[in-house]
């Protein structure tokens, strides 16, 4: 008997751990913004870029869920990790106002991650604004890995230029990085999606790209690669009660096997999916 | 003094190691919690509401987090309830779960169909059967807040099952007790209460419904008054039918406020998301609280707020 796909996928096969981590520093990135370093040494030892912690910084009804963090960087030799965060509503406020030593209710690492196209040469990581922190993890990764003639090159989009994340970081990493902005207040006046045809345009054999921003970003992302027959990995945003695999709150459309569609969980099958695997609406 | 209270609940003829239950829909189908909950502990695990075929459900965004709560607008997503016997059951199985399935479906006929094909799996304790759910086009809710549906789907259900059945009933009718009647005159062996409230959520930014299908159920501590009301209520005119109390659960003192009011058995709903361990450590609080309080069993408690 053939069971539908959600029955072979709802198990959760990842090793994840529930626990109390330590608030180690809030380090000040921008105005409002800051980098969370947590010790959780088993988080920190099984973290892959594109996986993401559910936070949970207080015990009151409201705000009442916990929230999904990407997760920026890893140390597994110090035990520590961090996620990105930006002072904007009531979760954040208490999220900042955590003292260090204090700890802060953590379920991770959880969902899928980018999975390096080994037969490309030109990896093309797209970041739309705060969608930077997994895709600069990855990098991080990747880099120490490239063989000669292989290339990350960065391409970063935002509202305006205060809204453009970790592009130092990135230029450290030693990738190139080409940015655009809505208003033109920094690089190209317009859309990443744009430099990301741009850069298909030559040659988009040897190029996988990874991507991770506004869904509607990733829509075009996901449309440009497609066409241009490029393979591709997104991660989507989704609103996450659990992020266990539970609520199925985080629906998101694929295509399945026998040519209909089903909702898969962005917090398991997901956040990073493969683009030819999706359905938008 | 040290005496370990007796922590045991005995709903008609389902008898329950402890009156702890995770809610349906609120643990998936159980097995997702594996790594994080030792399911034995628990009093009983209520599975996602099963239908005859799969459910895709309805389209996102399905949930919006609202003051103390939170909506959802799931539409029974399940793979069906083949699927759960032959991929799911063995491992709550296995696990040691007592297991209470929950039964949804559009029609009398689906809801007989889901219970006999669940009755004869080897290891459902109960049936729970989901008259309440507000996020169906057609069956669900409305089976239950008109008590003569009620008693018929009840009455049709069990004639297809020898398990015991739980009937779980909504708010969204107004007083729950004329439907709690019927179903209890149709067989029905325990009441569940409540299901979640009818509400919506408004983006004032984006000029529209946070839901895709607008209307969504509220859920979380928001709803725990409306809960406890209903027991209350339900309570005085079935002053011995098993009432199992669900609504906003987030701590041991919550579930105590429940029992106290009569219920037998609480259920832990939307707490399971930000806690996914509460269920068990609710329990842990319950046993000390007699044990504080020089309780020697849950049932002695039960009712003592009339």
């Amino acid at each position: 008997m053939t069971l539908p796909v959600a029955a072979q996928v709802h198990f959760v096969p990842m090793t994840r751990y529930e626990l109390p981590a330590v608030v180690v520093e809030h380090r000040q990135r921008a105005t409002n913004q800051y980098e969370l370093i947590l010790h959780a040494p088993p988080i920190a030892a099984r973290a892959a870029p594109g996986q993401f912690v559910m936070l949970r910084p207080m015990r009151t009804h409201a705000p009442l869920w916990r929230r999904p963090y990407s997760i920026l960087r890893a140390n597994p030799d110090k035990g520590v990790f961090s996620v990105f965060y930006s002072v904007q509503s009531a979760f954040t406020e208490l999220l900042a106002l955590k003292p260090i030593g204090s700890t802060v209710q953590t379920l991770g690492p959880l969902g899928s991650y980018f999975v390096p196209v080994r037969t490309a040469r030109r990896h093309i990581l797209v970041a739309g604004g705060v969608g930077a922190p997994p895709l600069y993890f990855f990098a991080s990764r990747l880099m120490p890995t490239l063989q000669a003639g292989e290339q990350i090159l960065i391409l970063a989009g935002a509202r305006r230029r205060d809204l453009l994340v970790g592009l130092d970081e990135f230029r450290a990493l030693g990738a190139e990085v080409r940015i655009a902005t809505d208003d033109g207040s920094h690089g190209y006046k317009g859309y990443v999606t744009d430099l990301l045809q741009h850069v298909l345009e030559t040659d988009p054999t040897d190029a996988a790209v990874y991507a991770c921003g506004p869904n509607r970003m990733l829509q075009v992302v996901a449309h440009i690669c497609l066409e241009r027959g490029a393979p591709c990995q997104v991660s989507l945003d989704a609103p996450m009660p659990c992020g266990m695999g539970v609520c199925l709150g985080c629906a998101v459309k694929v295509a399945t096997p026998d040519g209909g569609v089903w909702y898969k969980r962005a917090c398991v099958e997901g956040p990073v999916f493969r683009a030819e695997e999706l359905v938008w609406d | 003094m040290g005496l370990t209270p007796d922590m045991q609940a005995a709903l008609g003829r389902l008898t329950l190691r402890n009156p702890i239950m995770v809610a349906a829909g609120t643990f998936g189908y159980g097995v997702e919690y594996r790594d994080l909950v030792d399911l034995s502990e628990l009093g009983a695990v209520v599975t996602r509401s099963l239908t005859l075929t799969p459910r895709m459900g309805n389209p996102p965004p399905r949930v919006a987090e609202t003051p103390a709560g939170m909506l959802n607008a799931i539409g029974l997503q399940n793979d069906g309830v083949d699927a759960f016997i032959i991929e799911t059951l063995p491992r709550l199985r296995e696990a040691g779960a007592t297991v209470i399935a929950s039964v949804a479906g559009e029609t009398l006929e689906e809801y007989v169909q889901v219970a006999a094909k669940l009755s004869r799996a080897e290891g459902v304790a109960a049936l729970e059967l989901n008259l309440s759910c507000p996020n169906q086009a057609r069956g669900g809710m409305e089976f239950g807040v008109q008590p003569e549906l009620t008693a018929q789907v009840v009455a049709a259900v069990r004639q297809a099952t020898d398990l015991p059945l739980i009937a779980k009933l909504s708010p969204n009718g107004g007083e729950i007790a004329p439907a709690a009647q019927a179903a209890v005159a149709a067989g029905a062996e325990a009441i569940c209460l409540i299901n979640t409230l009818l509400g919506v959520a408004v983006d004032a930014h984006r000029r529209q419904f946070r839901l895709a299908s607008k209307v969504g159920g509220l859920s979380g501590p928001a709803v725990k008054p409306i809960a406890q009301y209903h027991l209350w209520r339900v309570r005085q005119s079935l002053p011995d039918t098993p009432l199992i109390g669900v609504g906003g659960v987030s701590s041991a003192e919550d579930a105590i406020e429940f029992i106290l009011l009569g219920a037998h058995a609480v259920q832990i709903g939307t707490a399971n998301y930000v806690q996914p361990t509460i269920a068990l450590e609710i329990v842990q609080g319950l046993r000390d609280y007699l044990t504080t309080h020089g309780f020697p069993s849950v049932d002695a408690i039960r009712g003592l707020v009339q």
